[in-house]
């Protein structure tokens, strides 16, 4: 992904009935674009008004469970339409559009294989559906891709979770695709097999591809890349670097732990200078809250040699991933 | 709920459960409900409850056309044994019957072991006897509403009618005969169809299977009996027969096998209902639960 | 791990038809194949064989022969063992979640259909035939008989067929409602009258029996001409709303 589109997404979201009705948007485009996209099954709304655009590199769709992240999915695959808005993936509409289908490829989040098959079937299978003009050596690489090259004959049926999620992620692979969509692929995966596959995610990405994954779990997200779309109750929250997500979380004040010869002392000359809005104290660090992390840091060195004290640490401790997701989806 | 000074705790995500527990009974209960209504699409789209409507219709659409015709032809001319008698009402619905139970009881057993959600039940106080008691519970109830209510309608509607059994005693003694008719099916079909739904995991073959055996019995029993010229005793293998035979019996009718003893056709029917028993509680006893 | 990038680049391809219906054949075939189900199928199947033995045994006519044929190897074994192949040969693939496998493929969805219900068709072919045909055998009516019910059994296979592979791709409890079908609608209602007989499969192959064998069976009084073309018209139409609705609905 080269870059996210303009915000299309507003911090925090929206309350209902706040502002007029919006400009209808300028249409996005990417490899993947979602426009204005809403999805309703009867009264309930799975999806309400998301748009975004994403392309080449690793994208985490991030969101609680029952957010609407696997109908996003859906929808990007074709396999079920939106009722309002429009998906494009490489241009094209992947519901209608057939040859679309064979550049892009899905990971489902459902444990569903065709047990009977062998992993090596299952997957020439997957090639074959595919077009792919040497399924049995395509199906051996996408095997050896995942690490499952020793087990290629045994039926899929007899496979733990762990290993029929890697036949899932190899079956996505045999095509070649321009756009992989993994629906919380790392599930059931050990520490090991999930550091490999995090790192054939970014090597993919790294290729040009466009790598959207799910997760719930803000760890995996975290290692998954820095880029993320956050959904929340069927609407798109945020996008972006999450980094720069909490640079734009301006109402909320940064935590940063200091630590320092005299934290008494310290302490007292930040509150002073109204440099911080809240603070804690233990015996060898200064727990700060401040709106104004700027000012903080550019003051913080001078103020320490002004009153004598001397710093052993200056840590941020509220700009990680699970800190954005707190504020975005949590509101706290 | 916790405070101290203001402060106080309003909510949290996750509270313990206070209230009072029902036990064992409570948990039958709440399967078993859990069963019939999903069974009868109750609280669930539409669509769900397309088939039981039409199932029930067809039960009931005949009791109904029966005890017009009563009131509309006086009984002098026509008396209402003459439109329809209460075991010979289930010649009527014969095929109503047996998709209800092609429907009941693989709803209710083979969705648990494909969902897991049999893992969650045998978590509760329930073990696998308590667990298959509140299903066949639920299976013989729902049947029920097919096997018990048409001709229960049957009886209101010929009284109301001014047709009915002769006397409190006569029509107390029909009332006996009808419930001991209804659970006599109920009890029959619902251990077969049990039986074949324990044995495989797909809704569709355990349907089929009941729809086979229902089906097969009746043409397997006429070939050896009539066609090969073997013993009449061998009408007793007929599952789909014996159950509606034994309600001849036990309106004192002689019933379509008159060469069969009432003693013979109750031993089928007690057969078949543990054999069925037998095959659900040998499959379930052997199941590895894995989720 | 492997480069996979090592594979070959296939931009923009797509699977062609024929191809697709093979891909297609061969998986749902597999699926189709378990042990249990044939082996049920066929001992429901032995009923008729064993119906058409025990008339035989009782030396009977052409008409009961005919009337035995009609009622238990065309009016049960071939609608239900049909019922269980067609309907499950795209049906267990929506249940267990993997139409997935083969809807999000570059291949147009009539293949996939056509490949389903060939399979099917491939399954419930000899165990309806051998079962209905040994039937007819075996009551000792003559030939007439037996040309009769193969080529009644041979139209109404496809028929049934087609039209639960319909079924499997629209209908969740698709069993159920084609137990509905054949036990209620052909078993019961269509009994009703010449109107409603018109929608029953079963009036089509009992007319073939009837304009083979010359024996009247109530409600099977179709030319010879009708009773082929229109299972046959049913039959394609059936399977162009089942790619019609693989298009359109949602896939899990």
């Amino acid at each position: 992904m080269s870059e996210l589109p303009p915000p299309t997404a507003t911090l925090p979201p929206p309350l209902p009935g706040q502002g007029g009705p919006p400009a209808a948007p300028a249409a996005l485009s990417g490899m993947i674009a979602v426009n204005a996209v809403s999805k309703f099954f009867g009264s309930v709304v799975a999806v309400s008004d998301v748009s975004f655009a994403v392309n080449d590199g690793v994208t985490a769709l991030l969101g609680p469970n029952g957010a609407g992240k696997s109908t996003l999915f859906r929808m990007m695959c074709g396999l079920t339409p939106p009722s309002r808005g429009s998906v494009e993936v490489l241009g094209f509409d992947p519901r209608n559009d057939r040859d679309v289908r064979g550049r892009v490829s899905l990971v489902p989040q459902q444990d569903a294989l065709l047990d009977h098959l062998s992993a090596a079937s299952f997957l020439e299978f997957a090639a074959r559906t595919h077009g792919v003009a040497n399924p049995e050596q395509t199906a051996m690489q996408a095997l050896a891709t995942v690490d499952l090259a020793e087990v290629g004959p045994k039926p899929v049926g007899q496979f733990s979770k762990g290993m029929r999620q890697r036949v899932k992620v190899a079956a996505a692979l045999v095509n070649d695709p321009e756009v992989l969509i993994l629906d919380e692929p790392l599930t059931g995966l050990d520490p090991v097999q999930r550091r490999h596959m995090i790192a054939l995610f970014h090597r993919l990405g790294d290729e040009g591809r466009c790598v959207l994954v799910s997760s719930h779990v803000l760890d995996e997200v975290a290692k998954l890349g820095s880029r993320v779309l956050v959904i929340a109750q069927g609407r798109l929250v945020a996008s972006g670097d999450y980094r720069d997500l909490r640079e734009l979380m301006d109402d909320r004040a940064h935590r940063i732990r200091i630590g320092t010869s005299d934290p008494r002392r310290l302490a007292t000359v930040l509150v002073d200078r109204g440099l911080v809005s809240g603070l804690s104290l233990d015996a060898h660090n200064v727990l700060v809250d401040t709106l104004d992390v700027d000012s903080l840091g550019r003051q913080l060195a001078a103020i320490s040699i002004e009153i004598g004290v001397r710093l052993t640490e200056v840590s941020p401790l509220d700009d990680d991933l699970e800190s954005v997701f707190r504020y975005l989806v949590e509101g706290r | 709920m916790s405070g101290r000074g203001d402060a106080q705790i309003v909510d949290r995500g996750f509270q313990r459960y206070e209230g009072r527990r029902s036990g064992v009974p409570g948990a039958i209960r709440s399967v078993s409900w859990e069963g019939i209504r999903s069974t009868l699409g109750l609280g669930r789209p539409a669509r769900t409850k397309i088939f039981p409507i039409i199932a029930v219709v067809i039960a009931y659409l005949p009791a109904v056309v029966f005890v017009g015709v009563a009131v509309l032809i006086p009984g002098d001319i026509l008396q209402p044994e003459e439109v329809a008698d209460y075991p010979g009402y289930y010649g009527f619905i014969i095929l109503a019957i047996v998709l209800f139970a092609a429907l009941v009881a693989p709803e209710v057993l083979v969705s648990d072991r494909r969902n897991g959600m049999l893992a969650m039940y045998l978590s509760t106080p329930l073990d696998r006897r308590t667990y298959l008691a509140a299903k066949a519970v639920a299976v013989i109830t729902t049947l029920g509403l097919v096997t018990l209510g048409p001709p229960l309608l049957l009886l209101i509607g010929y009284t109301v009618e001014g047709a009915g059994p002769d006397g409190l005693d006569g029509w107390l003694w029909t009332l006996v005969r009808i419930v001991l008719s209804g659970m006599a099916i109920s009890a029959a079909l619902a251990a077969v169809s049990m039986a074949a739904s324990s044995l495989t995991d797909r809704r569709a073959f355990a349907a089929i299977g009941i729809v086979l055996l229902v089906l097969a019995s009746p043409i397997l029993a006429a070939a050896l009996v009539e066609g090969a010229d073997l013993s009449p005793s061998l009408r007793l293998i007929d599952i789909s027969t014996m159950p509606f035979e034994l309600v001849f019996r036990i309106f004192d009718q002689p019933g379509n096998f008159p060469e069969l003893s009432t003693w013979s056709v109750l031993a089928s029917n007690i057969v078949w209902t543990l054999g069925g028993v037998a095959v659900v509680w040998w499959r379930y006893s052997k199941l590895v639960i894995a989720r | 791990m492997t480069d996979v990038r090592s594979t070959p680049t296939v931009k923009g391809r797509h699977v062609a038809a024929g191809a697709a219906v093979g891909l297609t054949y061969r998986i749902v075939l597999r699926q189709l194949t378990s042990r249990g189900r044939i082996i049920g199928l066929s001992l429901l199947a032995l009923i008729a064989p064993l119906s058409g033995w025990a008339l035989g045994s009782a030396n009977a006519s052409l008409d009961d022969a005919v009337r035995l044929v009609a009622s238990v190897g065309l009016g049960l074994v071939l609608p239900i063992v049909s019922l269980v192949f067609g309907g499950a040969a795209l049906g267990d693939l929506r249940e267990d979640k993997t139409l997935v496998y083969l809807w999000l493929r570059p291949m147009d969805r009539w293949p996939i259909v056509v490949g389903a219900a060939l399979a099917a068709a491939t399954l419930t072919a000899p165990i309806t035939i051998i079962s209905i045909v040994a039937a007819a055998v075996l009551t000792g009516a003559g030939h007439g008989i037996v040309a009769g019910t193969l080529f009644a059994t041979v139209i109404g296979l496809i028929a049934y067929v087609c039209v639960f592979t319909l079924f499997g791709v629209w209908l969740k409890r698709f069993i159920v409602w084609g137990l509905a079908y054949i036990l209620i609608w052909e078993g019961f209602i269509a009994q009703a009258g010449a109107g409603v007989a018109r929608v029953a499969l079963r009036k089509y192959t009992r007319s073939i029996l009837v304009d083979r064998t010359g024996v009247n069976l109530k409600l099977a009084d179709f030319s010879l001409t009708t009773a082929v073309v229109v299972p046959l018209v049913v039959a394609v139409a059936a399977l162009a709303i089942a790619a019609w609705r693989l298009s359109n609905q949602d896939i899990d």
